[in-house]
């Protein structure tokens, strides 16, 4: 396991396991702060290069659909190689976001890092 | 007993920075008139999805416009208006089976799915979004 440089308060902790990427995300995520969460989160991904992006939103308490786009963005990315995004620790308001915009089924919805890392990537 | 209404009045600029202090205030209004969770969450997201909306499209992304926001709770139904001066277009509506990987919309269709009416009026100078959600 590899503790990753991050450089930004919104991505507190972040670490490599084989080819998976673990991001811990912290604080309320909106129009104002969702640009650096996409230069910080997209810097990771071209670094790194994962088959599999865990990130834990169990310390966002609220994310607007600008932040929301912006995990979307890195979804696509890894889309394009096969790889997959999981989302863990959902917070009920932002669960509900996610199923407004209908993609609770196209993110892995996980309760846990563990469970996210023992999913299975095609 | 008569209960009188309640009244929340909010000048900003279009600064997104402001959003934050605006979900606060939104809630503690909500929570007052009564409005448990999820109701209380669903009318905070509305409110910022509809000021991130007013600042990206109808100020092109100004963040030093102004923007007026009036939330009132008379017999039970709450109305939020928010009143800008900018490019007094209403938004386009997104297909219900849009692709959700496309982007955009997704605050339009939060605030049709959330509320129980929308409304934009354009104004002279601008735009008048009513928004009207019952307890």
């Amino acid at each position: 396991m590899d503790n990753l440089n991050t450089a930004t308060d919104l991505i507190p902790a972040a670490r490599q396991e084989g080819d998976s990427i673990i991001l811990s995300v912290r604080g309320e995520l909106d129009l104002h702060n969702s640009p650096e969460l996409r230069t910080h989160l997209l810097d990771l991904l071209n670094r790194t290069k994962p088959r599999r992006l865990v990130l834990n939103l169990g310390g966002v308490p609220y994310m607007d659909s600008s932040a929301l786009a912006v995990l979307v963005e890195a979804l696509k990315k890894m889309m394009k190689t096969g790889g997959r995004v999981f989302l863990v620790a959902l917070q009920p308001r932002v669960k509900g976001l996610i199923e407004i915009a209908r993609l609770a089924t196209i993110f892995g919805i996980c309760a846990s890092e563990q469970d996210a890392l023992a999913e299975k990537i095609p | 007993m008569t209960v009188a209404p309640r009244e929340l009045r909010l000048r900003m600029t279009s600064d997104p920075a402001n959003l934050a202090s605006v979900r606060r205030e939104v809630e503690a209004f909500t929570a007052a008139c009564g409005f448990p969770d999820p109701a209380r969450g669903e009318i905070v997201l509305v409110v910022n999805e509809a000021l991130a909306n007013i600042t990206r499209h109808a100020y092109g992304g100004a963040h030093d416009r102004p923007v007026e926001l009036v939330a009132t709770f008379e017999h039970g139904l709450l109305r939020i208006t928010l009143r800008d001066w900018g490019c007094g277009e209403a938004p386009a509506r997104r297909a219900v089976d849009h692709d959700p990987l496309q982007p955009g919309g997704v605050g339009l269709i939060c605030l049709h799915r959330l509320m129980d009416t929308i409304r934009f009026t354009p104004q002279s100078d601008g735009m008048l979004l009513t928004m009207e959600r019952r307890l």
